[in-house]
């Protein structure tokens, strides 16, 4: 049983919080993602959802937390936004290194300066080499559905998840959602049993100094182990449909073209929903164009990717996040990924959007038109 | 699946490549590390400092709060034989050093002290098992004299008393009126002493100083305790018989006699004046003061200046009695006011005269005992020091009775005359004062003064033990730890134990030194200024 319900994107993303049961919650406020754990305090103070919930002075404080309520076995959650995120950065790299599962809600910002707090995906592309796993939402509902599978596959890597959603264009529209009964939730994610925690009664050494050639091979683990999360992913993902009737991948073909079609737009987030209208426009229009989106970016589904495009021609890359001196963020990961097909699309990196600047139909689709005027080399900006 | 080999694991159990060790970092001895140390040093809070007797007072307040009432009890009266009085008539020297008074209010020590004295009332002090032979006597059973006989008593001495009046107190009996010390609080506390230590109290034996000798030959030492006993008499006002010293009117009041005259003026600004023009006024009499400065001058304790004055007391401020005349049967005075020329009061203009059947002198004590110079005797009580506070009497005689043992060389526990002991005092700015919540003082109920203008009722009542709880929280613990934690949360090496059931506060924070790396956050973070860094060797 799922209920209906119409809800602020932060609320749904309280409810996926809430449904997942996590012990300690701790997070500090910042735009756009405070409705969020205001929510979610509401909820432990109404008794709604069991958890301790921790006041903090900072994001620091807020990472710094769940890393000790992590350590002594506590299903944990925090979120934060753009220079919150950053803060947290050092303890990123601390909580993956030392294998503790949580999943931190991002909700996409710009970083200043200039001073912004509307959406793009700089913020967490930026956290990109943390070791964490990261995957990306279309809406409010992909957000709920992917906590939950975020806990269990989190708690079976022992690594931490961030789930990233578009500031505001998620966190604060509505959206019709279907909530899950906290029973079949319970059924699919069970209670976390950590293989070794923080215990007075029963002393460990987490996170000591290691010597460089143990250092080496622990690394050399975490890297095996982040391969193999694409296939634990897979199997939370395939449980969950099979349970929820929802389905997710990390690669998704959102939009076909015919036969003929040779050329692909891919993107990941909120902006999806624009974009599909731009493609079924072209579709119908008579320029046959594909839409992926990317849910995942670490682990980085290279096989899925290089499967979904080996037979395009051009895949036009919308970013939302650049890495200055090279280009779009995205664009670099998917050129990589195509690199060992036998024969590879030309690889369109465009700056479609920073800081919130709106994105319209009407642009995708004069992109794709006249896609003979786009730069395969340089990062395509867009003129005013 | 197989392919899973790492996630398998670690669900196995297996955690070969994870940064964990199933091994204990207590093998590394990063206290090597050190080059300071921190270690408890237990200091000197500011109310011990100012009391006269020297009383641990967050010592045993410690000890009242965690419920040890017959420990805390003894801990008092180790210091101070008689809290019961001592926690009504004394000024509080503590509560005007409490480093509470910047914060919000100090703390009500005074009503802390007599609660835990009136719990001891019928309360035995502990015998003293060891008896000597050297016997010694004290002059005067006031309080100087029955504190001199108690500390030397607790060491095995034997000890009488010879007191001129009917009974024992001084002038906590003929002077201190029943409305601020109750008699059967004092008669308690008294007989309490007499019945816990080997003391032979002979009543209605006056002793003078051409005694001495004899006295020499009867005992080991003397005390001298007799107090002052008269009241200071200008030659000026000695012509007529309706002149009085408030001693001597207070003493007879305080017997329970008849007062003849119905008008009194009292001259002074003491506790004498207060204490004799407000009994009058219970009496039914008509009085005023006249006082030569002004009223926040007055010498009274604050607290006997506003009870006065709230119970319709007429006060003349700055105005002196230039001229008496005894008329028939009425005293004629004329009233000046009072010049002040660089602190020297002299007349100035006449202001009015004033009839009154009599003039009460409350400007001053005196004895009329006289030695021979050339004789080194022992004194205490205001006979030594001049008229003072009941505490500083005690103290006197705590000192002449520790000035004998130290001569008989008995070594007692205490000792004010030795107080190198914790020489450091703990001021405000060694506190952490956010570690404290603002809480201000418990009003303490007083009979109203329409209720107690006409009797002798006691006017300040005893705490209930909500608000005697209530106000031991509030108590700081200067320079003594409690084991609050606040050093063990700080601790980043987690190298302190905390003691929570220790009786002795330098014990109760356990420094693990195998550990701890000096890094000093514990002796920096201490809320009561107890933990010190010193250089580690």
């Amino acid at each position: 049983m799922q209920k209906k319900a119409i809800l602020l994107g932060s609320d749904a993303i309280a409810h996926g919080v809430r449904l997942s049961r996590p012990e300690v919650i701790s997070a500090y406020p910042i735009t756009p993602q405070t409705h969020i754990i205001e929510t979610l305090s509401e909820m432990v103070d109404s008794g709604e959802l069991k958890s301790q919930y921790i006041k903090v002075e900072s994001e620091m404080s807020a990472i710094a937390a769940v890393l000790g309520s992590v350590s002594a076995g506590s299903r944990s959650f925090t979120a934060s936004s753009s220079q919150g995120l950053a803060m947290m950065h050092e303890v990123l790299h601390w909580f993956a290194g030392a294998r503790l599962p949580l999943v931190l809600v991002n909700a996409n910002r710009a970083l200043g300066a200039p001073w912004n707090i509307w959406s793009d995906q700089s913020d967490s592309f930026s956290q990109r080499d943390t070791g964490w796993l990261q995957i990306y939402c279309e809406t409010s509902q992909e957000a709920l559905d992917t906590i939950i599978m975020a806990y269990k596959a989190s708690e079976q890597l022992m690594l931490p998840i961030m789930v990233m959603i578009d500031g505001f264009i998620l966190s604060h529209t509505m959206e019709r959602l279907l909530i899950p009964e906290q029973e079949m939730v319970d059924n699919y994610l069970p209670a976390y049993r950590a293989p070794y925690r923080l215990d007075p009664d029963n002393p460990m050494t987490f996170g000591a100094a290691a010597q460089p050639d143990l250092f080496y091979e622990i690394k050399k683990t975490f890297s095996a182990t982040m391969t193999e999360a694409l296939t634990v992913l897979d199997q939370c993902q395939a449980e969950f449909a099979q349970k929820f009737e929802r389905s997710y991948e990390p690669v998704m073909h959102c939009q076909e073209g015919d036969d003929e079609s040779d050329t692909a737009v891919l993107c990941c987030g909120a902006m999806t929903g624009t974009v599909r209208v731009a493609i079924a426009e072209l579709n119908k229009n008579g320029t046959p164009t594909d839409l992926y989106k990317l849910r995942l970016l670490r682990p980085f589904p290279n096989r899925e990717l290089g499967s979904a495009l080996k037979d395009k021609k051009r895949v036009i890359v919308l970013n939302r996040a650049c890495s200055y001196g090279v280009g779009g963020t995205l664009s670099q990961e998917v050129r990589a990924a195509l690199y060992n097909l036998p024969q590879r699309p030309i690889v369109n990196d465009v700056m479609i959007s920073l800081g919130g600047k709106e994105v319209f139909p009407e642009t995708i689709i004069k992109l794709v038109e006249e896609h003979e005027q786009l730069s395969s080399v340089n990062c395509n900006w867009l003129d005013q | 699946m197989s392919q899973l080999k790492h996630v398998k694991a670690i669900q196995n159990g297996d955690f070969s490549g994870l940064p964990v060790s199933a091994g204990s970092t207590a093998v590394n001895l990063t206290g090597s590390w050190k080059f300071f140390r921190p270690h408890s040093v237990i200091k000197d809070s500011p109310c011990r400092q100012a009391c006269p007797l020297q009383i641990p007072i967050a010592g045993y307040l410690d000890k009242l709060e965690k419920g040890k009432v017959s420990e805390a009890l003894k801990l008092l009266r180790d210091y101070n034989p008689m809290p019961a009085v001592t926690g009504r008539v004394c000024p509080h020297f503590c509560q005007n050093a409490c480093n509470r008074q910047e914060f919000d209010e100090a703390v009500l020590i005074g009503d802390l002290e007599r609660y835990l004295g009136d719990l001891g009332l019928e309360d035995r002090h502990p015998k003293c098992t060891n008896q000597r032979s050297e016997k010694i006597a004290v002059i005067g059973a006031g309080p100087a004299g029955l504190s001199a006989a108690v500390f030397l008593a607790r060491q095995g001495l034997q000890v009488s008393i010879f007191e001129r009046t009917p009974a024992a107190g001084g002038l906590l009996r003929y002077g201190i009126p029943a409305y601020r010390l109750p008699r059967n609080i004092l008669d308690r506390e008294i007989e309490n002493l007499l019945a816990s230590y080997n003391i032979e109290l002979h009543c209605n034996r006056e002793i003078e100083p051409t005694q001495m000798a004899q006295l020499k030959k009867d005992y080991h030492e003397v005390i001298w305790a007799p107090g002052l006993q008269n009241s200071s008499l200008p030659d000026a006002w000695c012509s007529t018989l309706r002149v009085k010293g408030a001693l001597e009117l207070l003493a007879a009041i305080n017997r329970g006699e008849d007062i003849a005259g119905q008008s009194f003026i009292v001259v002074g600004g003491g506790n004498a004046a207060l204490d004799v023009a407000r009994s009058l006024k219970r009496l039914g009499k008509q009085v005023e003061i006249i006082y030569r400065r002004t009223i926040a001058e007055m010498p009274a304790y604050a607290e006997e200046k506003k009870q006065a004055l709230d119970e319709g007391l007429l006060i003349h401020e700055q105005e002196v009695v230039e001229k008496i005349e005894s008329k028939e049967n009425i005293l004629q005075l004329n009233i000046h006011q009072a010049h002040n020329h660089e602190a020297q009061i002299s007349a100035g203009n006449f202001l009015r005269t004033f009839a009154a059947d009599y003039l009460i002198a409350a400007i001053g004590q005196e004895s009329n005992l006289s030695f021979d110079t050339s004789e080194t005797i022992i004194k205490a009580g205001d006979f030594d020091h001049g008229a003072a506070s009941v505490a500083e009497a005690l103290a006197s005689g705590r000192r002449a009775a520790e000035s004998i043992l130290e001569k008989l060389e008995i070594n007692s526990a205490i000792n004010l005359n030795n107080n190198s002991e914790n020489p450091i005092v703990v001021e405000n700015r060694h506190l952490h004062l956010d570690y404290f919540t603002k809480k201000p003082a418990i009003n303490v109920p007083e009979l109203k003064s329409s209720v107690r203008k006409d009797n002798f009722s006691e006017i300040r009542q005893s705490l209930n033990l909500t608000q005697i709880q209530s106000e031991i929280e509030r108590c700081f613990h200067c320079g003594s730890c409690t084991a609050c934690g606040i050093c063990w949360f700080f601790c980043p090496d987690v190298a302190i134990v905390i003691d929570r059931e220790e009786d002795d506060p330098a014990k109760r924070v356990l420094f693990d030194y195998d550990h701890c790396k000096g890094c000093g956050q514990c002796a920096a973070i201490c809320p009561r200024g107890v933990i010190e860094m010193e250089e580690d060797n």
